[in-house]
């Protein structure tokens, strides 16, 4: 079958693309270079005639655009109708269609996989293409070999499962991803492509629900994704006042941030927007280190990433011991307050041994402290 | 007004009971529970119910015991209640779910608002409430945290990333509440001794809360249950270590495994370069 095609979501807010579009992008490259597909960005919203090129820089062979002032802003009828559309005009399916975990994203994924008639998968952490032999006697129709299929994996209910889940039965095959787990392809200016605009139209309909304000306040949201050292909490602090040690050991590093475990937050220890995990957020720092925490799963896919994570826990068989890096088996509250002194002291000796070398500008201090 | 509410029945996570030591859930020995989203969807559906007299309605999809999660609901004050259970209901993936309760919803009535949690904790997807909503024809508001609704309008704020949105929409409409919405208060006790009285008089029960199939509300069962879900788990995978293995230290006095741990990790490093 040729002309199988990968088609990615990209989200824009305001004319900007969203970090998502080109972190699908570059797993739907992978895939579709797996599959011999053509990889296909979709972008929706007014005067957006700038992204294409950010679209085909970073590795899709084709764009499509709609641009039209009612699709400047997301809303999800609109943007249904003409991706419905689109994708109804051509000859056969996309094989995959991949869009983010956003709030958009999952507005929209379930509206157009209910109207395609189609399966979706939630909150992906993983994708490949491969074979899958299937019987099933109750429903003998679907047995068969399927030799390309979408395998969409993500972290199921238990504890340290994840679960592949497929649907080769019918394309396109949907899922949406996390932000922030897949990894975009570096720019190349050098990569051609086309560009395909895409007519638009709406049904009164459609345009029912109308945004009356919009508001976003970047700046209060919690920075976790861009702390280089996270320092995290579990249900193991055992009152909201654990958090208050974890804050001074993040204290003892520059640029940090205090993250926690969803049972933390549930606990109503610290608010939500520090939560790690899959229905928190995904980061991968330089440094992590948790404190108090099991390694379920479910916050597992939120963080383990990172360079470098060290557990501290008091229960030796914690799952969290099987995939971090560096992991001591205590009591946070002696463990924590004991790595602060002796960070807290090493540091005094840093500045001390930098203070008697008296020609020493500061400036050239720094490397002694990178040398350490 | 007529409101329906959405809720399902979940094993409960933080039982250890029904867990299979290879962290599969064993949905017979697992405990049970309201799933902890749709109590917000309860809570919303009840202030439309405050606020405009409106008939509460709460839909469940699941076996039979999930009838427990609609005493529930009537317990806080919903006025009916409907349990859809059927064996071809089996492995419904969310597609086939969406299309059942679209079925159920038309058989039950013409609602005004139809309330769903934002997400279950069994299957986490988020997707069955905007999947019945595009069935259904009818505009959807998701992740919404507060709401009005006046003149047949209704006015609602909805977080999005890094903010929040307000949005109007005339009715019909099918809202997904947000956890952050308001929560749910304690039954009340004219609610629990209705309960009561449903428990012991079977014909009272039939009356508040209707039992239905698939044939009932007229759904086609190839479209339901395994028969009619385009997914399928096909494998569970223990997830193993990551990058090679821990390093762990244990057993010595706590200033010796932090002394330990620092020659390890060059912590100091962060702390000066990060
Ligand atoms: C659909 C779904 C989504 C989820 N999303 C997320 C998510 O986004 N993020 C997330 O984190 N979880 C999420 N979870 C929950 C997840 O499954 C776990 O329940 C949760 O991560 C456990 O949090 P915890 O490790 O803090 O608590 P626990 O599992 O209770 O672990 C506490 C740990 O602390 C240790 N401890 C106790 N006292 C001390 C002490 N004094 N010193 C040192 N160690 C101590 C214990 O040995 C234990 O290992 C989700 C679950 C589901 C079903
Ligand atoms: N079996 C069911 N019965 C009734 N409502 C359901 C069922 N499954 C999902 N829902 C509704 O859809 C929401 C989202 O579920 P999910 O897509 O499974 O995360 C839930 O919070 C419920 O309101």
């Amino acid at each position: 079958m040729d002309c199988k095609r990968i088609l990615v979501f990209a989200e824009q807010v305001n004319g900007e693309l969203q970090p998502i579009g080109l972190e699908l992008l570059g797993a739907g490259r992978r895939l579709a270079d797996k599959l011999g597909a053509t990889l296909s960005a979709l972008v929706l919203g007014h005067n957006i005639a700038h992204l294409p090129p950010i679209l085909i820089g970073h590795g899709a062979d084709q764009v499509f655009i709609a641009d039209h002032p009612e699709l400047a802003e997301y809303r999800t009828l609109p943007y249904r109708r003409v991706i419905t559309d689109l994708i109804k005009s051509w000859p056969q399916p996309p094989h995959t269609i991949l869009l983010g975990s956003t709030t958009t994203g999952r507005d929209l994924a379930p509206r157009l996989a209910a109207h395609l008639e189609t399966g979706l998968t939630a909150d992906c952490t993983e994708l490949d293409i491969g074979p899958f032999e299937y019987t099933n006697s109750k429903d003998p129709s679907k047995s068969g070999l399927f030799p390309d299929c979408l395998y969409a994996i993500r972290p199921s209910f238990g504890e340290s499962l994840k679960a592949r889940i497929l649907g080769p039965w019918k394309n396109p095959q949907m899922a949406t991803v996390r932000p922030g787990v897949m990894v975009p392809l570096p720019w190349d200016g050098s990569r051609q492509g086309d560009v395909i605009p895409v007519p638009v139209n709406l049904d009164p309909g459609d345009l029912s629900l109308q945004i009356v304000e919009t508001v976003r306040n970047l700046s209060q949201a919690v920075d976790l994704t861009r702390a280089k050292v996270i320092v995290s909490g579990g249900y193991g602090l055992g009152s909201p006042e654990g958090f208050e040690l974890l804050r001074e050991l993040a204290a003892c590093f520059p640029n940090s941030a205090v993250g926690s475990s969803r049972k933390a937050v549930d606990s109503g220890w610290i608010p939500y927007a520090h939560q790690v995990g899959q229905t928190g957020k995904t980061v991968r720092p330089q440094l992590y280190i948790a404190c108090g925490i099991s390694g379920a799963i479910q916050h597992r896919v939120g963080m383990d990433k990172s360079q470098t994570i060290i557990a501290i826990n008091k229960d030796s068989s914690a799952p969290i011991f099987k995939f971090a890096h560096y992991g001591i088996v205590g009591d946070l509250y002696q463990v924590v307050p004991e790595l602060i002194r002796q960070m807290q002291q090493m540091k005094g000796e840093i500045n001390e041994r930098a203070n008697s070398q008296p020609f020493q500008s500061a400036g050239e201090r720094i490397p002694i402290l990178q040398g350490r | 007004m007529e409101t329906f509410v959405l809720i399902k029945q979940v094993p409960d996570q933080n039982a250890k009971a029904g867990i299979n030591s290879d962290g599969t859930i064993d949905r017979a020995k697992a405990k049970r529970m309201l799933n902890p989203f749709d109590r917000y969807a309860l809570e919303a559906a009840l202030q439309t119910k405050r606020q405009h007299g409106a008939r509460v309605t709460a839909i469940t999809m699941g076996p039979p015991p999930a009838i427990e999660v609609l005493y529930e609901a009537i317990a806080h004050g919903v006025d009916r209640g409907i349990l859809m259970t059927d064996r071809r209901l089996a492995a419904s993936d969310t597609l086939a779910t969406a299309y059942t309760l679209a079925q159920t919803v038309r058989y039950a009535g013409r609602p005004h608002v139809i309330f769903c949690g934002l997400q279950t904790t069994d299957g986490d997807t988020a997707q069955v409430g905007p999947q019945l909503a595009e069935r259904l024809g009818i505009p959807q508001i998701t992740y919404c945290e507060a709401f009005e609704i006046r003149d047949g309008i209704v006015v609602a704020r909805r977080a999005i990333e890094g903010g929040s949105q307000i949005v109007m929409a005339p009715l019909p409409v099918l809202i997904t509440v947000a956890n952050s919405a308001r929560r749910l208060a304690y039954p009340t006790l004219r609610g629990v001794q209705r309960v009561q009285r449903l428990m012991r008089d079977e014909a009272a029960r039939a009356e508040a809360i209707q039992i239905l199939n698939l044939d009932d509300v007229g759904a086609d069962p190839e479209r339901c249950g395994l028969k009619g879900s385009p997914t399928i788990v096909a494998a569970t995978e223990k997830v193993g270590e990551i990058g090679g293995n821990c390093q762990v230290f244990q057993g010595q006095s706590v200033p010796q495994l932090v002394s330990q741990l620092t020659q390890a990790v060059d912590l100091f490093r962060y702390a000066a370069t990060s």
